[in-house]
């Protein structure tokens, strides 16, 4: 298998999820960790919209069937992910203000005076 | 020492991402079984008779599985209460003196104004044109919901002042919410139908886009609109 057939959506959504994941695993800062759950959907995204993809295929409208469809199912679910993704990075960011106004929390850690983006 | 198990720690962590994704990608590039695709095949068999959609995608989320709809619906209804609901600055609205002078046009570029004033009737006029071609061509609801939440954004760039009352959109909102569980259960589950369904398909797919469209164009301008004048505030002005 040449390298250059390795990029895909898949691998590089695979990618993506696993660098979101250590963002999550690392960082200490709130707003990083939510930006880690962004960019592992975004991995998500990726990896489902690009499954079962072939270039030979039309996208799904109509029925004239002058070559065989691409697949329409993943897109319907990722429709509904991503919108679902915007709610949770809103909360997520709301949350983080609620706790950044009435405690000065914005680090995972028992230290609350901790600033600055070392982490 | 402490800092030194941390280190280990932190070590411990790059390797388990790393280890994680070269398992992940193993397994996937080294499969080598075959899977059919059921759904994809009774989706794509006769979707326009069925559901009365010529777009398979509005096909499947507004008909064969209205569930996804309906509870993507509710998360985005439930995120939007929370933005307005558990907020700081719900208990210290006081200090939330919003002051239209110092707002109005405090660092906008007369040129993003302008041309975003020439742009946006036609942006609202392109997602209506996608909320309402959702079923026939590559559209739909969440699209053209998002293109028009587009539209209030760039009406906030042109005229930065909060003059909308969200509580009021958050009604609405959930009206339009009350709908779209209304219309699936009565027209899908319960088959509540003419005896000729080829116009009444088309009429809910309009309507159920209609609906959805709406509903994200309010939700997604509850969240921007929040954010940019509660959430948003520097600190120096709340401290005072």
């Amino acid at each position: 298998m040449k390298p250059l057939n390795l990029i895909t959506g898949e691998t590089v959504g695979i990618l993506l999820f696993f660098i979101g994941l250590y963002g999550l695993m690392t960082k200490k800062t709130i707003v990083k960790t939510i930006m880690s759950m962004s960019i592992m959907q975004a991995g998500i995204y990726l990896f489902y919209i690009t499954i079962n993809y072939s270039p030979d295929t039309v996208p799904p409208i109509g029925q004239s069937r002058e070559a065989a469809f691409a697949d329409p199912v993943p897109s319907a679910l990722m429709i509904t992910a991503i919108v679902i993704g915007i709610g949770v990075t809103a909360i997520g960011l709301t949350m983080f203000m609620h706790y950044k106004q009435q405690h000065g929390i914005t680090h995972w850690s028992r230290n609350r005076n901790q600033q600055g983006s070392e982490h | 020492m402490a800092r030194q198990s941390n280190s280990y720690i932190h070590i411990l962590r790059i390797v388990l991402a790393v280890v994680g994704a070269a398992v992940m990608l193993f397994v996937y590039l080294n499969h080598s079984e075959k899977l059919n695709t059921p759904l994809m095949d009774f989706f794509t068999d006769d979707f326009l008779a069925q559901t009365g959609a010529d777009n398979a995608v509005a096909a499947i989320y507004l008909n064969y599985r209205v569930f996804d709809t309906l509870f993507e619906a509710l998360m985005l209804m439930v995120s939007v209460m929370e933005v307005i609901n558990v907020s700081w600055a719900n208990k210290h609205s006081d200090r939330y003196q919003l002051e239209e002078d110092d707002m109005y046009y405090k660092n906008n570029s007369e040129l993003v104004a302008r041309m975003v004033g020439i742009v946006y009737p036609f942006v609202i006029l392109l997602g209506l044109y996608i909320i309402a071609n959702g079923h026939v061509s590559p559209g739909g609801g969440f699209q053209g919901g998002a293109i028009l939440a587009t539209a209030l954004i760039s009406r906030y760039l042109v005229y930065p002042n909060f003059d909308l009352d969200l509580h009021i959109i958050e009604k609405m909102e959930k009206i339009l919410f009350l709908f779209i569980v209304l219309t699936p259960v009565l027209y899908v589950f319960m088959q509540i139908q003419p005896d000729n369904t080829v116009i009444s398909h088309q009429v809910y797919m309009v309507f159920m886009n209609t609906l959805i469209g709406l509903k994200v164009f309010f939700g997604l301008s509850i969240i921007f609109y929040r954010f940019v004048f509660y959430e948003g505030a520097d600190n120096t002005f709340i401290d005072r």
